[in-house]
């Protein structure tokens, strides 16, 4: 059948704007590819992330304990609170490389049966499923990382410096463990009798614990772990040393890094919204364009007979066809992008992809947004041109080409004496207004969006550099308990370079409530009251002071569960079984790693009666500034070291790059993808910019022949051009600058509170608005281009057969 | 400030007062006023024309006259300020703009001066498009009768090409086939030849004649005087008044 003649008119038109067409269809895509790629993750990682990691039955929180035995694991079990318990194991130790490669961090994991895991099931890849003696099973991401595979035998250096070889016979995928790539730690599991052999004690370390009910709140099961350990573990003679929810910020039950994923995802969502509004912006500019530019040809139609249902439908058709190439393009590309950063995350976050498939109620809202969305931004536009009369489309528009040229001839006098192509794309510029207007929303939303995401960049950096106050040290080590502070610190001063040592003690605490009963754990601090090691930000208040006797300071993680607490307001806090009042003479700011209370050593003593002791050491090797990466490895290798020499120590030390790689990582990729996706705005804005230039070019033909015939040359030609696209991009800018400060408290704010569930501490990035001022020059340069070279080549004649 | 006898007399179109046959266009007391700026302009003052089956008329007048306005009324692209125009029986002045559009379609064709073809389409497409708005034809056949429409303005043979790639006169020959696209008994034409040379203006009054003689009613608009003394009436306008009803043939 033949096609008729109104959709051939319309395949002709779009084919006749071929360029500003490809734009429409390449910006939908965009939009429509955005929702896929971002949905369509997100629906798998629930099914293969988040799925499987409820599977396998994630702890609500785990205890850490005093050795204990399975007995004292059954008794837990047995209350009513408690679905489940998991006893573990964990040890430190070191994994000698017999490339001579720098040893690394392994932990040791320990279960009661192989067999018969009942919290935080992983899974066998290949290989053994029980470690046997001298074997060891290694997780796969560390399997990997380290290039060892099964049969390869591993050499393993206990705290005590003793070196075991063990053999790999198995390959384990756990998905509870903050994985190998991101951490650096690698994690083995062997059987108790190995560690036996390796001449370990037999106990166990580590509870973790499934709530019966309200499986998710966080306070619940706080507060079922509390009674665990007041009620159980207590009574029977073991010391609880802390309780933790799994994970980054993660409330029970819940993913280690699902914080992180759902600032993540919450990122790209708001930057697929924003896609979509800047496409929706461009379909109502590109169809508008179309419309202005056919207002004769809508005359023509209707003096032969179309009603205006019909040219309605007509460019409706119009902007459906272009839907439909939009989403038939944006549906695989979205798919596409889903497939690689699913992957990307499966590699990232260590999980298998079962299978790429794409969810329908996803496609469904890609539908909507492809097909559904162009159209109803379009019709407000189609049925405002289509109204116009058969009279006013065939007579009016010469009449008003016309009274344009009139305006030229004024400006043409006026010129002589100004700077001529500056005057003329002033003027230009201000004409279309509405066009304008959608392409500066477009370039604006572009901009104040990328700014956004630098404001975020700054917020989260400064954030995380916040953290970094409180442990400023190039390492740290816990030592053997009862040593004294000065012995500690002198053994720590007598290693090369180390010009700060500072002792500090430490104990657990509970923050007894007003009416008697206990509160929250807290971690109890005595330090130095002058403290080299932390450089407190003070939000309230003021630091300890050396005559500080019941002054104490918390941080603001310690507000999140005491919120009426106050500079000048007193607390009690249960150390060592001894319930004593502090005054709160300072808040610091947040920590993220839970409420914390600083005193002076002094106090300390006296709330816990160990005076002069030392629980751990933090040593620099400059007061003025932090290590390298490099000399802190060092550093901490030289520290481990001397103080197992010296049967100071039985830990691993840290440093303060090795805390912050944890941290730090996730974020490096959010940022990492906000930029790519105010990349992609800009590239949307900078689509619709030349869009719009090449329809001004298109109907100032006539004026770019007035110029010609005054004498301008080609570059002049260009220039006028050229001048308009960098004044609209850098009114876009100014606009974008006015909107950027709201929208990066938002954005930023978002992401922070996703991510470390705390509001933010906004920081504006003089940095994005530098960077999006020079983008905005080269996008409003680039993307004028082309339209002036057009513009330039149009001839005298040329111009007069416009008409 | 114009007073017309016949306003409001009669009714309906389809009774004749007198005697031979109806007429197949009749413009009752038609006033057209357009505002400006300067005051009120009076383009057409109490116009009454008939014209009957098979007439070519010619509409001549100096340029301002009002010949062109008289001409949109007539197609409904302008509206009278009063008046009647009862065209083939339908009395347009009263029909919405959409009923007014596909009345249009079916029943006149129109000519313009500047030819007004659809540039991106070629030729046979801009007169199938005519078919194709108006729903006239199945439109399997709409190609094939292009075709033969074409070849009745003598151009068959650039079919496929696009307005841009023909001359002047051989457009106005592709706007005068797009008219007659649904067959309409009357054709309407405002200065065709005003943008050809003498030559070609010629061979378009040779069409002219041709579609007179098939039975179409003309009503065509020009300033040339040796050129509309080929119509079979001639009828003046100056200054948005009818100079006297010429006689016919
Ligand atoms: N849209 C309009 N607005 C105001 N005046 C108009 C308009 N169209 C035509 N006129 C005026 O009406 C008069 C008749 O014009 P027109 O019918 O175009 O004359 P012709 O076609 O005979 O040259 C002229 O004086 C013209 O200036
Ligand atoms: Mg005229």
């Amino acid at each position: 059948m033949k096609l008729r003649t109104r959709w051939r008119k319309i395949i002709k038109d779009i084919w006749g704007n071929k360029t500003r067409s490809l734009l429409v269809i390449l910006s939908i895509a965009v939009g429509v590819a955005a929702i896929g790629m971002i949905n369509n993750t997100m629906t798998m990682l629930r099914r293969d992330l988040f799925g499987a990691h409820s599977r396998g039955n994630p702890a609500s929180v785990s205890l850490y304990i005093s050795p204990f035995d399975t007995d004292l694991a059954g008794a837990v079990e047995a209350m009513r609170e408690v679905e489940t318990v998991q006893a573990h194991r964990t040890l430190s130790a070191r994994l000698i490389r017999a490339d001579g490669a720098p040893a690394e961090n392994i932990t040791l994991d320990i279960v009661p049966g192989f067999d018969k895991v009942a919290i935080n099931r992983f899974s066998i890849e290949r290989g053994a499923e029980i470690p046997g003696i001298r074997k060891i099973l290694l997780e796969r991401c560390s399997a990997d990382g380290l290039g060892i595979d099964i049969g390869d035998t591993i050499i393993i250096e206990t705290e005590g410096k003793q070196r075991y070889s063990l053999t790999v016979s198995g390959i384990v995928h756990d998905l509870y463990l903050i994985p190998y790539n991101i951490l650096g730690d690698a994690t083995g599991y062997v059987s108790m009798d190995t560690l036996r052999w390796m001449g370990e004690q037999a106990y166990y370390s580590r509870l973790d614990v499934i709530v019966a009910e309200n499986e998710g709140d966080r306070e619940h099961a706080l507060a079922v772990a509390a009674q665990a350990r007041d009620r159980v573990i207590e009574t029977s003679g073991y010391q609880v040393y802390r309780i933790a929810i799994p994970g980054i910020n993660s409330d029970p039950g819940e993913h280690w890094g699902q914080s992180q994923i759902n600032g993540f995802v919450l990122v790209l969502q708001v930057m697929s919204v924003l896609a979509i509004f800047l496409s929706g912006g461009l379909v109502v500019n590109s169809i508008s364009a179309i419309l202005s530019q056919q207002i004769r040809q809508i005359g023509i139609l209707r003096s032969i007979g179309a009603v205006r249902s019909q040219l309605v439908g007509m460019y409706v058709a119009n902007v459906l066809v272009l839907s439909v190439a939009g989403l038939a393009m944006g549906l695989p590309l979205g798919m596409l992008g889903a497939w690689w950063l699913t992957n990307f995350a499966a590699g990232y976050l260590n999980f298998d992809v079962t299978a790429i498939t794409p969810d329908p109620t996803v496609t469904i809202l890609q539908v909507a947004v492809g097909l559904v969305m162009p159209i109803v931004v379009a019709f407000f536009p189609i049925v405002s041109g289509t109204r116009i009369s058969v009279y006013d489309a065939i007579y009016q528009q010469g009449l008003a080409g016309d009274r344009q040229e009139g305006g030229i001839d004024g400006l043409l006098a006026k010129i002589r004496n100004l700077h001529p192509p500056v005057m003329l794309s002033l003027r230009n510029t201000f004409r279309k207004k509405a066009r304008l207007a959608f392409t500066l929303i477009t370039l604006t939303l572009a901009g104040a969006m990328f700014m956004s995401v630098f404001s975020t960049r700054a917020s989260l950096t400064g954030q995380i550099n916040q953290i970094a106050r409180y442990v400023a040290f190039d390492a740290s080590l816990s030592v053997t308990p009862g040593l004294t502070r000065a012995s500690v610190e002198r053994t720590a001063m007598r290693i090369p370079g180390v010009t700060v040592a500072e002792g500090w003690v430490s104990s657990g605490g509970i923050l007894m409530r007003a009416d008697g009963s206990e509160g929250d754990e807290i971690q109890v601090y005595g330090i130095p009251y002058n403290s080299v090691t932390i450089d407190p930000l003070l939000i309230d208040g003021r630091w300890l002071q050396a005559d500080d006797t019941n002054g104490v300071v918390i941080n603001d993680d310690f507000l999140e569960h005491a919120p009426e607490t106050a500079v000048g307001s007193s607390i009690t806090v249960k150390i060592a079984d001894q319930n004593r009042t502090y005054e709160i003479v300072g808040i610091v700011s947040k920590h993220l790693s839970g409420s914390r209370v600083y005193m002076t050593y002094d106090t300390f003593s006296k709330a816990t009666g160990r005076s002069n002791q030392a629980d751990m050491v933090r040593v620099r090797l400059d007061a003025d500034k932090i290590g390298s990466s490099a000399e802190q490895k060092r550093l901490a290798a030289e520290i481990e070291d001397r103080f197992q020499d010296a049967g100071m120590s039985q830990s691993s030390s840290q440093t303060q790059d090795e805390i912050f790689g944890s941290f730090t990582g996730p974020f490096d990729i959010i940022l990492m993808v906000l930029v790519i996706m105010a990349g992609l705005l800009a590239v949307v804005g900078g689509l619709s910019l030349a869009g719009t230039m090449g329809m001004n070019v298109m109907e100032r033909t006539r004026e770019i022949g007035v110029l010609r015939a005054v004498g301008a040359n080609n570059q002049a030609v260009r220039q006028v051009v050229v001048i308009e696209g960098v004044v609209v991009g850098l009114i876009s800018w100014l606009l974008a600058v006015a909107v950027s400060g709201p929208a990066g408290v938002a954005l930023a704010g978002a992401v922070v509170y996703a991510v470390f569930k705390a509001p933010v501490n906004f920081q504006y990035s003089f940095e994005g608005l530098a960077i999006w001022l020079v983008v905005i020059v080269l996008i409003g340069v680039f993307s004028s281009l082309a339209p002036a070279r057009s513009a330039a080549r149009l001839t005298v004649r040329e111009v007069l057969d416009y008409e | 400030m114009f007073f017309c006898e016949v306003s409001r007399i009669i009714v309906t179109s389809d009774e004749t007062t007198g005697s031979g046959p109806a007429p197949l266009l009749d413009l009752r007391c038609i006033v057209k006023v357009y505002q400006t700026p300067a005051g009120d302009l009076f383009a057409l003052k109490d116009i009454d024309l008939q014209v009957y089956p098979g007439e070519f008329v010619a509409v001549v007048g100096k340029s301002g006259a009002g010949k062109s306005t008289l001409i949109n009324v007539i197609t409904g692209i302008d509206r009278p300020t009063s008046g009647e125009i009862i065209i083939g029986g339908t009395p347009i002045h009263s029909l919405k703009e959409d009923q007014l559009a596909r009345w249009r379609g079916k029943n006149l064709g129109v000519v313009f001066q500047f030819f007004q073809l659809l540039p991106n389409l070629n030729l046979i497409e801009n007169i199938t498009i005519a078919m194709d708005v108006c729903n006239t034809y199945p439109v399997r056949e709409h190609e094939k009768r292009a075709l033969a429409l074409l070849d009745q303005v003598g151009i068959a043979e650039h079919g496929y090409k696009v307005p841009a790639k023909i001359s002047g006169g051989q457009q106005q020959r592709v706007a005068i086939a797009r008219a007659l696209a649904n067959d309409p008994p009357v054709i309407v034409a405002d200065e065709p030849t005003g943008n050809l040379d003498e030559r070609t203006a010629g061979e378009i009054f040779d069409l002219f004649e041709n579609l007179v003689e098939q039975g179409r009613t003309l009503l065509v608009v020009t300033h040339d005087r040796e050129i509309a003394a080929r119509a079979t009436r001639q009828v003046e306008i100056a200054d948005g008044k009818l100079q006297g009803i010429g006689v016919r043939g």
